[in-house]
Order: structure tokens, then C-alpha cells, then sequence
């Protein structure tokens, strides 16, 4: 004890005594783990934070996949992989919704006899909406996918899903159902297409980190995206994010107008996605937060919106058809849009109207449409730094 | 009437540098062209002067620096039928003619008496000045192509190429565009104005459409042009680029969209956008930059003219925003901001954020017969909207503020009498509140004077 001592008193009073190699090690190494702190609390500070926020189904998850594919590697085989038990769950749960829904219909309905299946199919029906009742799917064999394929050939199920919008039908229905032999093939690995497409409700927060290329080869911004849940149930868990955003990429599928929530049947999506941006807006901590609203799912409403009237919207209530074609849906687009910008300059107090504002029109499926979409939103965050360093 | 007149050389050929531009340097001048290098000029003269006319050169190049040799001293212009008198001076024919015909017989700039009558036609001067002028004709136009061949050229890139190159091509035509203005009708001729606005559309980044917005803003649009630019994804980029822009393209943005609203059938609803609006109002509240507020209220004039547009106008809260910069203006903007108050003063809500703003009633008094009889009359028309809206609540801040003895200023100048009509009636309104005596004592003249 008392050598410990003497030893140590040495160590406290001369600096100059003998300094053994694992001394000079051990300071060494304190020295990089304080170099590589220092390092990456700088390096932080320049990670440019991105929120996916939005309702649910409004297609965050995609848009997180998207600039997975884009920005980072991609995915590899066994991440394709791993989307399989998905894509198949996502068909069971397909025709299990339509089955069930065209029982519904069958006896609802005043015209019930259009939702009639054939005797035999509706066994195939009893048997595949008892499969997609259970809690672990089995795995999608050949035969099971022919016996799918037929049902959803079935008149009644085919007009059943004419109303899907008034069922919990998932926007993936029609790609999968169109695509059962390959999904079903004992060697089938998905492809990019199938894992956009798949649909799974997230729970909790993915981020990945990336930066996008372009021909600013040097002056990569680094971001780190965020993917939320977006159900009602979700929505805690996003307060804890919400420090230090730079940008909240708000997510809201305009071709919802006539679809009712997943977790709540009396409420209509739009107007649920409404009143979610407009709290959203209202956040204290987003004062100087730049917002970019998605209006996603382009595609569906582009096809939706000459078959049911806006109107059905309680919040579009006020539209009122110019045309048809082409010209029409950019109408109604233009329409949905503006509403969205009034509810915007509605929901922003005076001293936050600087804060960055836009409106991109995206189809999150579509890959070219996405990159060139975020290319906008890269520019404008930069620019919005320019500025606020002054330099512009 | 000068003998010498100061000019300076610009590299002409055959003129010296030096002393006042009447040296002529034979040798150059027949190698580099003014008496004949220049194919057949000189030789073939009256070939040549059918094709280009002298009075036609003078005109279109328009120069200020011309050797004094060829200045008639009567008129100082450039002669075009030199003739010289007996004494060996040369004059303008038609000049020199009008002076005999005044009852001069003496030679003007010498003040001789003329023995001889006679006028000689100066040929040698006359192709001197016909070679002259000729030369620089013919650089001005090759400049002149140059750069109608860069503009034809740029356009031409601009329809292959992508990303930096296009940001780079677009930039070098912007600035061609806005000094030529030959480079502007060969854009135009060439349906370069098609090509560019193609680059507009909803992916078009920040870079891109500044500057083709810089392009387009320097041009005559026809009218298929501008409706093709009116399409709301074009105009939804404009709104964009307008609130992120630098000033300079802020205010490029802002005028292309008033040149599109001439456009006969323009439909308000492409307008009647809050970004837009929001946008203008920032431009003219800019603290940094004061060369955007009038293009901006100019803007907002042209949208006001649009009833169904000035609800939303007032909504974004335009009204005490405009109020309170009115101190700060100089007339021709004074004037755009009384006019767009006035009109939104045509709505309830115009009438009560009026009402409401606090400073309303002030300023508007303060610029009773200050700046002009326009400026005055929507003054007064604002200020009657509000006081008919609350007449208690308003008229006295209104008398407050020196409106009565304003008012008995305008009824006795040379406004026009609608005017004076409405201040008596304003007038009558206002003193309703008050008896006799004290309403006088409030119309105190030295105020105004003040």
C-alpha cells in the first residue's frame, strides 16, 4: 500500500518523471476519443434533420424507401428478401378484405345481387378470409395464388372493389393481385417495384443518414431522414423528434377525398390529413422550420377525380367542375392545392410567414419523379442556408 | 458659328489620331477603305448610293462623334449635299440656300461678301462623308450580327443541353437580351420564346427559372405566348421564384406577371393566390431594398382592378401593412397605394381593416393636397369610406388630425368640383359631432400651413 503510495505521489508532483509507454498509449488514446468527439459534435451541426410527417397510408414510408434507393445502396438481395413475408401478408390481407366486404355489400346493399359470388368461390372465399384472419400467413404457393386469382376475377369481388374506398382496402391491392403468378414463384425475390409497393404500417421511427450527389459532387449537404408512424396512436411518439428540424416533409395523399381513417371509420381522411397540418403548423418548436408538403399519390387522384366529385369532401365542398380530360384534372389539382395554401397562411401567425413554404405534386411510386423532387427540395434547403448565413 | 468643331476619332482608317479629325492619311485611307478599299465604295458611287441611302446611315446610327469636316456649320449636322461657296466654304445646299433666300450675300462663317453667287457641289466631300458613314454602317451591323448570331447560337444550346450548361447558356442570353435590342427581335423572331418557356414547368429548379424569367421580361410576348405562360404550373413557379429570389429577380418576376395580365380574358383565379399576394407585400415592406416597391405596388394595383381578388388582398392583411408605409413613399408609389386602398375600400372588410388600423386616418389627412389632385382624391374618397362607417369613432380623430382644415383647403383651390363636392360633404359629416364654435377653433388654418 504504502509503495502505491510513494509511486503515486511521484505521478502528482514531477511531471517530468519517468512516462512509461502505456501511459503515452493511454493519453493517446483519450487525445482521438476526444479528436473524434470533437470531430462529430461538428459534425452534427451541419446533419441538415428531415421529418417525414403525415397521416396515415400517406406514403412517408415509400418516400423513405425511395431515397434508400436513390441515395444509399439500394437494397441488397437479402433485404429484397425480406420483404417477401410482406408482400405476401399484403395479399392475404387484400382478398380477405374484399371477401369480406362483398359479404358486407351482398347484404346491405339494395343491389346486392352484383356482390354475389359463385357458390364455389365463395368456399375459396370462406377459406382465404380465414387464412387472412390468422395471426402468421403461410407462405404464398401456387396454388393458393390460382385459387386468389380466381376469386378476384369474380365479377362480385371486381365491383366490390369499385368500393374500396369504402372498405380498408390498401392502394397496392390492384399491383399485387395483377402480379400473383410471379409473387408466388418459389424462387421469386422481389423486385424494387414489389418493395415500394408493400405496405406495412410503421411503428416507431427509422432514420437513415445520406447525401445527395448531384453535380455538386463537393458540397454534399448531409442529411438525416426521419420516418414516423402515422396512425392516430403513433403520433405521441412524434413529439420527441420535433428538436432542431430543418426541413418537415409533409406528406398528404390528395387522393383520399372519399376514403375514411384505418383507425377511426367515421372520419374522413382529408379531413384528417387537414387538421393534422394545421397542428403540425402550429408547433412552437417548427417557428423556423422549413415546410414542403408532398401532395402525393398524384396517380390515383389523377384517375379518381373525373369518376367522384371532389364534393364528397366536406372540406372541397365549395368545388365546382370546369371541364373534363386532362384539363379538369389539373383543375381539380390546382383546386386541392390552393386549399392547402390558404390552410397554411390560416394556420401561420404573422411572425412566421418567412419561413419556407412549398408545394410539390408527387407520385412517391415513381422513382424519376422522386429524384426530381427531392433535386427542388435540396436546392431550396440550400438556399434557405445561403440566406441565413447572409450570403444571398 | 464655330469654324472648328471638337470631335474625337474612333479608329476611323485614313484619319489621323491627333488635332481635331481634319488629317487625312491617304495611304490608310485607300488600304483600310474610305476612298475605295471597301469594295467599290467610292468608285462606284452611284451604285452604291442606290443601296444605302446617306440620310438612312445618319439616321440609324445616330453617332455623336463626327469628324468635324463634315458638320455644315449652319445647322451642325452631318452634311448630305455639301456645296462650297467662292470664298471655298463649304454649307449644307439646302442651308446655305435658305440663308440667300433670307437676303444674305455673305459667306456665314468668313462674313464676306460673295462676288460670285454661284454654289459648287463638293463631290469629293460628299463621298468622304458617304465612306465614312458607310464604314461605320457596316461595323455597327456586323456587331450587331455578332450578336444576333450569339443570341441564334445560345438558343440553339438551349434546346440540347441540361444542368450547369443550361444555367450557363440562359445566363449568357439574359445578358445579351437585356443590351441588344437586335438580340431581342431575333430571339423573338426565331420563336425563342417558345423554347425557353418550355423550361418552365414544375420541376424546373431555381437557377433555370430565374433566369429564363430575366429572359422573358426583356421581350415582346405575343399573345399566344402569353397564354401559353399562363398556365398554372408556370405561374405557381413564378410565385415561387418570386418569394426566393434575389430583388432582381424578385422584380423580374413581378413584371412578367403584370405584362401577362394585359393579356385581354385574363382569368383573376391566377392571381388569387395567397403565395403570390403574401410575396408582393413582403417585396414592398423590403427594408433593404426600395427599388421593388414600385413594381410591386404596381403589381398589386394591376390585381386590385380585379374585384374578385381584393377580399383575399385584405384577408392577407394588406390593408394596415400599406397604411403603414404610406409616410415612407415617394409620390408615384403614394399614388399606386392610395389607389389599391381606395379599392379594397370598395368592401366591407376593406372598410373595417381601415377602420381598424390606427393610423389610418393620419396619414391619409397628412397627404391632403400634398402630393397631387390623384393622390388627393383617393385620400379622401379612403377617408370617406371610414368616417361613413363609424362616424362618431372616426370623425373626430379624423378633425383630431387637422382633416377640417384641410378639407377647407381643398373646397377652396382649383381641384376639380367633384372633389370639392365631397370634401363639403366630408366636411358636413364630421362636424356633425360638434357645435359651431368649437368645430371653427378646430379648423385652425395654421396647421395646414405648417
Amino acid at each position: 500500500m504504502l509503495s502505491v503510495l510513494v509511486e503515486n505521489m511521484g505521478l502528482l508532483c514531477s511531471r517530468n518523471r519517468r512516462y512509461t509507454a502505456a501511459d503515452a498509449e493511454e493519453n493517446a488514446q483519450t487525445e482521438e476519443i476526444e479528436r473524434r468527439i470533437e470531430q462529430e459534435t461538428k459534425a452534427e451541426k451541419h446533419i441538415q434533420k428531415l421529418l417525414l410527417l403525415g397521416a396515415g397510408e400517406s406514403g412517408k414510408s415509400t418516400i423513405f424507401k425511395q431515397i434508400k434507393l436513390l441515395f444509399q445502396t439500394g437494397f441488397d438481395e437479402a433485404e429484397l428478401r425480406s420483404y417477401i413475408p410482406v408482400i405476401h401478408a399484403n395479399v392475404y390481407q387484400t382478398i380477405k378484405i374484399l371477401y369480406d366486404g362483398s359479404k358486407e355489400l351482398a347484404q346491405n346493399e339494395a343491389d346486392s345481387t352484383s356482390f354475389v359470388l359463385s357458390n364455389e368461390h365463395k368456399d375459396i372465399g370462406e377459406k382465404l378470409s380465414e387464412i387472412g384472419g390468422r395471426l402468421d400467413y403461410p407462405r404464398l404457393t401456387k396454388e393458393l395464388a390460382q385459387e386468389i386469382e380466381t376469386l378476384w376475377k369474380d365479377p362480385a369481388i371486381q365491383e366490390t372493389c369499385n368500393r374500396g374506398n369504402e372498405l380498408q382496402l390498401p392502394d397496392c391491392a390492384h399491383y399485387f393481385m395483377e402480379n400473383l403468378h410471379r409473387l408466388s414463384d418459389t424462387n421469386y425475390i422481389p423486385t424494387k417495384e414489389d418493395v415500394l409497393y408493400a405496405r406495412v404500417r410503421t411503428t416507431g421511427v427509422v432514420e437513415i443518414q445520406f447525401s445527395p450527389v448531384g453535380e455538386h459532387k463537393k458540397s454534399g449537404e448531409v442529411y438525416r431522414l426521419f420516418d414516423v408512424g402515422g396512425q392516430r396512436n403513433e403520433r405521441r411518439k412524434w413529439i420527441h423528434l420535433f428538436e432542431g428540424v430543418t426541413a418537415v416533409i409533409f406528406c398528404a395523399a390528395i387522393s383520399e377525398y372519399d376514403q375514411t381513417l384505418f383507425e377511426d371509420e367515421q372520419k374522413n381522411r382529408m379531413m384528417e390529413t387537414k387538421e393534422l397540418f394545421d397542428w403540425v403548423l402550429k408547433q412552437p418548436c417548427f417557428e423556423k422550420t422549413s415546410f414542403m408538403l408532398f401532395l402525393n399519390k398524384f396517380d390515383i387522384f389523377e384517375k379518381k377525380v373525373l369518376k367522384v366529385p371532389l364534393n364528397v369532401c366536406e372540406w372541397f365542398k365549395d368545388y365546382q367542375p370546369v371541364s373534363t380530360g386532362k384539363q379538369e384534372i389539373e383543375h381539380g389539382y390546382e383546386f386541392v392545392k390552393k386549399k392547402f395554401e390558404e390552410l397554411y397562411f390560416q394556420s401561420t401567425a404573422p411572425d412566421r410567414v418567412d419561413r419556407v413554404f412549398k408545394i410539390y405534386r408527387t407520385t412517391a411510386l415513381d422513382q424519376k419523379l422522386v429524384k426530381k423532387t427531392f433535386k427542388l427540395v435540396d436546392e431550396t434547403l440550400r438556399r434557405r442556408n445561403l440566406f441565413e448565413a447572409g450570403l444571398l | 458659328m464655330p469654324m472648328f468643331l471638337p470631335s474625337k476619332r474612333d479608329g476611323v482608317a485614313g484619319f489621323e489620331g491627333s488635332g481635331d479629325g481634319q488629317v487625312l492619311d491617304l495611304e490608310t485611307a485607300v488600304k483600310d477603305g474610305v476612298l475605295g478599299g471597301v469594295a467599290g465604295v467610292v468608285g462606284t458611287g452611284a451604285v452604291v448610293g442606290e443601296k444605302l441611302d446617306l440620310k438612312k446611315m445618319i439616321e440609324e446610327l445616330d453617332l455623336a462623334e463626327i469628324p468635324s469636316v463634315f458638320i455644315c456649320p449652319i445647322s451642325l449636322e452631318p452634311m448630305q449635299d455639301p456645296v462650297t461657296l467662292c470664298t471655298g466654304q463649304t454649307y449644307e445646299r439646302s442651308n446655305i440656300l435658305k440663308w440667300f433666300n433670307l437676303g444674305h450675300y455673305t459667306c456665314p462663317t468668313t462674313m464676306q461678301e460673295l462676288w460670285d453667287d454661284s454654289v459648287t457641289p463638293n463631290k469629293t466631300l460628299y463621298h468622304l462623308i458617304y465612306a465614312w458613314f458607310y464604314q461605320k454602317y457596316l461595323l455597327m451591323k456586323k456587331r450587331s450580327e455578332d450578336v444576333q448570331g450569339r443570341a441564334s447560337e445560345l438558343l440553339e444550346t438551349l434546346k440540347k443541353v441540361k444542368g450547369q450548361a443550361r444555367v450557363q447558356a440562359l445566363k449568357e442570353l439574359q445578358q445579351v437580351v437585356a443590351t441588344h435590342a437586335t438580340a431581342r427581335k431575333m430571339v423573338v423572331d426565331q420563336g425563342g420564346v417558345a423554347v425557353i418557356s418550355l423550361l418552365l414547368g414544375p420541376f424546373t429548379s431555381h437557377a433555370v427559372g430565374s433566369e429564363v424569367i430575366g429572359i422573358l421580361v426583356n421581350l415582346t410576348l405575343d399573345s399566344e405566348s402569353k397564354i401559353n405562360l399562363m398556365q398554372p404550373a408556370k405561374i405557381s413557379l413564378m410565385v415561387d421564384i418570386l418569394n426566393e429570389g434575389s430583388i432582381e429577380t424578385k422584380i423580374n418576376c413581378t413584371r412578367l406577371i403584370e405584362k401577362l395580365m394585359e393579356e385581354k380574358d385574363f382569368r383573376s383565379e391566377i392571381v388569387s393566390s395567397h403565395s403570390l399576394l403574401v410575396g408582393l407585400m413582403r417585396l414592398v415592406k423590403h427594408k433593404r431594398h426600395s427599388n421593388g416597391i414600385l413594381p410591386g405596388l404596381s403589381l398589386l394595383r394591376s390585381i386590385c382592378l380585379h374585384k374578385q381578388v381584393r377580399n383575399l388582398i385584405v384577408s392577407i392583411g394588406a390593408v394596415p401593412q400599406l397604411v403603414e408605409l404610406l409616410p415612407s413613399l415617394d409620390p408615384d408609389c403614394l399614388e399606386l397605394a392610395l389607389f389599391i386602398l381606395d379599392a379594397l375600400s370598395s368592401l366591407p372588410e376593406g372598410r373595417l381593416a381601415l377602420k381598424d388600423c390606427a393610423n389610418t386616418i393620419p396619414n391619409t389627412v397628412r397627404l391632403l393636397m400634398r402630393v397631387s389632385e390623384s393622390c388627393t382624391q383617393y385620400a379622401l374618397s379612403i377617408l370617406w369610406s371610414v368616417c361613413k362607417l363609424a362616424p362618431d369613432e372616426c370623425s373626430s380623430v379624423a378633425v383630431d388630425a387637422g382633416l377640417a382644415a384641410k378639407l377647407l383647403l381643398v373646397i377652396q383651390s382649383g381641384c376639380n368640383p367633384v372633389l370639392k363636392q365631397r370634401s363639403a360633404e366630408l366636411l358636413k359629416l364630421c362636424s356633425l359631432n360638434y357645435t359651431d364654435t368649437i368645430f371653427i377653433s378646430k379648423c385652425k388654418l395654421t396647421r395646414t400651413i405648417q
